[in-house]
């Protein structure tokens, strides 16, 4: 059965909570019980040297003296006393035959008195004439620290427990609210309903966020690309059905005229319509395909060159419409992939445009030039321009301006320029001539 | 209607072929494309076989007796560029014509980098592919009649291809680079008809429509410069098809 990932998280919280603790407390369990032997133990070295001194100076009375007075009132767990060779207490404190090796002890920790359950103590057993001095403490208090901290831990089992499945549910539901709230705008796109955004909290901007914010950003290229395709369909609905109709026209036309050159003429018209609605078609598949290109119908292709071939096509269909026409390759970029095909047919239509319509300016210019990270390659024209506010309609897709609007197929051009410009990477911009218009090709370098 | 529209086109058709009897092999499922294109081909004097899939085209293929096989792209059985490749592979070097529907610039280099000579896409005019079926069973012949010329002439025209000059009736004719090629294009389909297609694929290499009549303008410069102060008009426009170099007027 796999756990819902809520649960999962209310799990891991609790397992965090409760290794987190058991750690921290026994660290402190290990840590008083090492730090209180050491006190002991250096107690117990101590007292002991002192002791021995004061034999070496004052013998047994000495001793005996000192050993009455050591022992403050209420002070149950110092150990000290002389033993006799047997191993009995003679006198002073401590039980009254100690468990213990007559042999010389720096310093021990055993249970004295033999019994497993309590009294264990640190000692140290020195020979004092032919007796023994035992000096030490009892580890009693020690021991009563280390039960409590062990309850404690016992306690901090059980309230982590209680924490992490209290933590646990709080940030399963955080996570589960934050994450449900994202996964109905993706549901809600997944039904058609492309307009609903993930709503991110003003400033936060954590994980949860920049989540939302990207999926914001791609639901509204999908919503962008989605409305341009229903722009493409409508407007490519809406030329064809202006050459068909006259194709229909003229078709009626001719079957009606009795005269067979005047209908040779006619249904010479006809193909000529045909051939109109044809280019447009593979014009718009055309521009679908470039959307898809893989990357092996690259080649690699020198832009200098590519500008040169077209621009010997075409300089003398501008001269023969009574144009100039110039080309000024500024820059010569080192040979880059480029679908030479696809580049040129963009270029081409950048061309036409402009003969198209700077007719009345008479100059058109085919510039190459390089900025640090770009390529630009724009076609100027002298003619009456496309104003600034215009601009941002003219280079949507299809958008054609009004007075374009008689010219079949104008947007189409455009459109598949765009294409080609956004395939290579790029993106296709429009500029002032001052007068007239810079219609120009970014490429990435 | 096409018949209708280039009669006078077909007439020249009919003589120039009438004198061999070349087969052609159509590939193609569509029965209405077939026949259309079976009837055009035998009106102008080929004998013309045809079937319906690929498997069939490339058993009928192998026994290496058509002088031109035309092929749909979109073939039941086995596709036709697959086709085109296997007869390839089996080393029968037939002129291929492959038609499609499929109209993109890569589609087209997929094709002929399948193998096919020629690529056209649907729908054609009768006059664009009779022209290149033209081109393609000729240029056939002179790779085996006449390898490696340097020199060709049409009429009083003559080309020389090493020194690349160009002279008519004795008089040299300066032209630019780009008007040669097209020039010798023209020269070595002398009599026949080119389309303004082919020779935008041929000469610049360009396989969509560059729209406002370029091929025409280029041709006009070149006419004037060849026909222009000598007595017989030596390019002709053929009209719904493309322009044909020849002394004679068909």
């Amino acid at each position: 059965m796999r756990l819902s990932v809520t649960a999962r998280i209310a799990l891991l919280s609790i397992a965090l909570a409760l290794v987190s603790n058991l750690v921290i407390v026994g660290f402190v369990w290990r840590q008083t019980s090492d730090v209180a032997i050491a006190t002991v133990r250096r107690e117990t070295i101590e007292k002991s040297d002192a002791m021995r001194a004061l034999y070496r100076s004052g013998g047994m009375r000495a001793v005996v003296a000192s050993i009455e007075g050591a022992r403050a009132p209420g002070d149950v767990s110092l150990l000290l006393a002389v033993l006799d060779s047997k191993g009995r207490r003679m006198f002073g404190f401590s039980p009254s035959r100690p468990h213990i090796a007559l042999v010389p002890t720096s310093f021990r920790v055993v249970d004295i008195d033999g019994n497993s359950a309590t009294r264990d103590v640190g000692y140290a057993l020195h020979p004092i004439g032919r007796h023994w001095l035992l000096t030490g403490r009892s580890l009693d208090l020690v021991q009563a620290e280390q039960h409590a901290i062990e309850r404690a831990i016992m306690l901090a089992v059980v309230m982590s427990l209680l924490l992490g499945v209290g933590a646990g549910l709080v940030l399963a539901r955080y996570v589960g609210r934050r994450l449900d709230r994202i996964a109905a705008v993706i549901e809600a796109a997944g039904q058609g309903d492309l307009s609903r955004r993930v709503s991110t909290g003003a400033g936060r901007g954590d994980a949860f966020d920049r989540l939302a914010a990207r999926l914001n950003a791609m639901l509204g290229k999908v919503e962008g690309l989605m409305g341009e395709l229903r722009v493409v369909t409508d407007s490519l609905a809406h030329d064809l059905r202006s050459p068909l109709a006259r194709l229909r026209t003229k078709t009626e036309q001719a079957v009606l005229i009795a005269d067979p050159m005047q209908r040779d003429v006619a249904l010479n018209n006809l193909l000529v319509e045909t051939d109109l609605v044809m280019g447009m078609l593979t014009t718009a598949i055309e521009i679908s395909r470039s959307e898809s290109v893989s990357r092996d119908r690259f080649s690699n292709v020198s832009p200098a060159a590519l500008i040169e071939e077209i621009a010997e096509l075409y300089e003398p269909v501008a001269e023969d419409a009574g144009m100039t026409f110039d080309v000024a390759i500024e820059a010569a970029p080192q040979a880059m992939m480029l679908h030479r095909e696809l580049l040129s047919q963009a270029i081409a239509n950048l061309i036409d445009n402009a003969l198209k319509h700077a007719s009345s300016g008479g100059a058109v210019m085919l510039r190459l030039c390089e900025r640090p990270e770009e390529i630009w390659i724009q076609v100027e024209d002298r003619g009456t321009g496309i104003a600034e506010a215009d601009r941002a309609v003219a280079l949507k897709r299809f958008g054609r301006l009004d007075a374009a609007r008689t010219t079949p197929g104008a947007g189409l051009g455009m459109a598949l320029i765009e294409a080609v410009a956004r395939l290579h990477g790029g993106q296709y911009e429009l500029a002032d001539n001052a007068p007239g218009l810079i219609a120009r090709i970014v490429l990435p370098r | 209607m096409e018949s209708v529209l280039s009669a006078g086109f077909f007439r020249m058709w009919q003589e120039k072929v009438s004198k061999m009897s070349r087969k052609i092999l159509i590939v193609e499922d569509d029965s209405s494309t077939s026949a259309y294109l079976a009837k055009g081909l035998a009106e102008a004097g080929y004998s013309v076989e045809a079937c319906k899939d690929g498997r069939d085209g490339l058993f009928l293929a192998s026994e290496g007796i058509f002088d031109l096989i035309i092929a749909d792209r979109m073939l039941p059985g086995l596709d036709g560029l697959s086709m085109v490749s296997a007869i390839r592979a089996a080393k029968i070097a037939t002129p291929i014509l492959v038609l499609s529907a499929l109209a993109a610039v890569d589609d087209r280099v997929d094709g002929l980098k399948a193998g096919a000579d020629d690529y056209l896409c649907k729908p054609f005019s009768f006059a664009e592919l009779s022209a290149r079926i033209d081109a393609l069973v000729r240029r056939s012949d002179r790779a085996v009649a006449e390898p490696q010329k340097t020199k060709l002439a049409v009429g009083d025209l003559e080309i020389d291809l090493l020194s690349r000059v160009v002279t008519r009736a004795g008089r040299a004719i300066p032209l630019g680079a780009r008007e040669f090629n097209l020039l010798e294009f023209l020269a070595r389909h002398a009599g026949q008809v080119v389309t303004r297609t082919m020779m935008l694929e041929k000469i610049w290499n360009y396989h969509f429509d560059p729209g406002s009549n370029v091929v025409d303008v280029h041709i006009g410069r070149l006419r004037r410069k060849i026909e222009d102060g000598f007595g017989a008009p030596i390019l002709h426009t053929v009209r719904g098809a493309g322009y044909r170099l020849a002394l004679e007027s068909a």
